[in-house]
């Protein structure tokens, strides 16, 4: 009997590698559709299973230092990768930057025309504007440097409902709890009643950029490497942009 | 100091959400205790919900009937009183979240109660509402004492339900579970142990006195 489980156990730690395990990816959750998609189209092209767990990117690093047994790690800015980095657990030399993204401020769908009129003057029709958490969410930190430069912080701070990841902010609007949020250009695609005012022009904010690495700890090394190829070749930069994604910055 | 604002905040939230359970779980603890009537396994059911919900399901319900495009907020909000978001919420999601601990353990209360006292007191010539008030009401006070102390415990751990309708807004809605969770996502950790401790202390005091006073009243909870 013993040697039975002994047996089964065996089998069991020494099943197949790369096509049988799957990648498992952490990525932001601004991704989690396009993502989808490529792993779907990667899947079809003889790539092997790709599963996912989409989170504020600051979560995700956050696992990731505490162990988090995650093989590729996709944030949406460097600020979240560099924790990463620090916490010694990327793979040295496979840090790339996979996409590129715009701000957009939106509101639902009855409201755009008064809320592009009040924003830009922070007007009082805007009590409450959601943003992912300022703190250390991406969304949150471009949405923040870029009422900075609009010198409109000052007077939407005390305004501010700060979420815990950029879909939250988008719920917020969906189900009217506040008066606009300010998102991504690509989260808009899929949400109901929500339309985009305006999408922030791209010397009006940081470049948002979304860098990938595989991690140290990964025992899927070379698997993950192969989809983050996929994810940097045209087939899957052309996911990327049909998803209202922009390309990596040229350096 | 941030942390004792977060604190403060969190403890005055919690005894208004403790009052605010108050007369509502009285009056169904009463009703629980003492009357019996079709239905009465369907109330007992629904009151207990929200303790073996999943906090967060018991948040959502409160988001859908809330939210300015629910059914409830949306009429608040035409009086201009907004609720998601706010301070309201937090009380509100505390009193759900409390209420059936307290009526648990009031109902106890209730049932322990000599009906024979009562019963004098009615022979006596006192009306029903009299004798509620100056007989069983007193003879389960300790038990009402228990239960609040219970529900305002549970009010201030509250987090599930608090964080789908209050959000982590610091100054207005960031009680010390909720902060808890934002500071370590956000990485402040120092302030988040800091934090623990607190609530970790409050919460011993607080089941320390409940346990205390409803070994006194001669209940188990």
């Amino acid at each position: 009997m013993l040697i039975w489980w002994a047996a089964v156990l065996f089998g069991i730690a020494a099943a197949p590698g790369s096509t049988g395990r799957p990648v498992t990816v952490s990525a932001a959750i601004s991704l989690s559709e396009v993502l989808e998609d490529a792993a779907a189209a990667y899947r079809q092209r003889g790539g092997g299973p790709v599963r996912f767990n989409f989170a504020g990117s600051n979560a995700l690093a956050r696992q990731i230092a505490n162990g988090a047994p995650v093989d590729l790690f996709i944030s949406a800015d460097h600020a979240q990768m560099a924790f990463v980095e620090k916490a010694g657990q990327v793979l040295e030399g496979s840090l790339r930057v996979v996409a590129s993204n715009q701000l957009a401020v939106v509101t639902s769908g009855d409201r755009v025309a008064e809320v592009r009129e009040a924003f830009p003057r922070a007007g009082p029709a805007i009590r409450r504007l959601a943003v992912g958490d300022p703190a250390a969410v991406p969304a949150g930190v471009y949405a923040k440097s870029y009422l900075e430069r609009q010198g409109l912080w000052n007077a939407y701070a005390a305004r501010l409902i700060p979420t815990g990841n950029v879909r939250s902010a988008l719920a917020a609007v969906e189900n009217g709890s506040v008066d606009a949020a300010i998102v991504y250009v690509t989260d808009v695609q899929r949400a109901r009643n929500v339309r985009v005012v305006f999408t922030v022009a791209r010397d009006q904010a940081p470049i948002i950029t979304y860098p990938a690495a595989v991690l140290l700890r990964s025992p899927n090394r070379a698997a993950a490497g192969r989809f983050l190829d996929f994810l940097q070749s045209s087939d899957g930069q052309r996911i990327f942009a049909r998803h209202g994604f922009l390309p990596p910055p040229a350096r | 100091m941030d942390l004792w604002r977060i604190t403060i905040f969190t403890v005055l939230t919690a005894a208004a959400a403790t009052a605010l359970m108050a007369g509502p779980g009285v009056l169904l603890a009463w009703v629980l205790a003492r009357r019996r009537f079709r239905g009465r396994l369907l109330l007992e059911t629904v009151v207990s919900l929200p303790l073996v919900m999943p906090p967060v399901a018991t948040g959502l319900i409160l988001l859908l009937l809330f939210s300015p495009r629910g059914p409830i907020g949306s009429a608040l909000a035409s009086v201009g009183i907004d609720v998601v978001f706010t301070w309201r919420a937090v009380v509100l999601a505390m009193t759900v979240m409390g209420l059936p601990l307290f009526v648990r353990s009031v109902r106890a209360g209730f049932e322990q109660v000599d009906r024979r006292y009562e019963a004098v007191a009615s022979t006596l010539g006192a009306p029903p509402f009299r004798v509620f008030l100056t007989i069983t009401l007193p003879l389960a006070f300790p038990a009402i004492l228990a239960g609040a102390v219970l529900g305002f415990a549970r009010a201030l751990g509250e987090f599930g339900a608090t964080i789908m309708i209050a959000g982590s807004i610091p100054g207005a809605t960031r009680t010390l579970s909720v902060a808890i969770y934002t500071f370590t996502d956000t990485g402040r950790d120092r302030e988040a142990a800091l934090l623990l401790g607190i609530s970790a202390a409050i919460a011993f005091g607080a089941l320390w006195m409940s346990n205390y006073m409803s070994a006194r009243a001669g209940l188990r909870t």
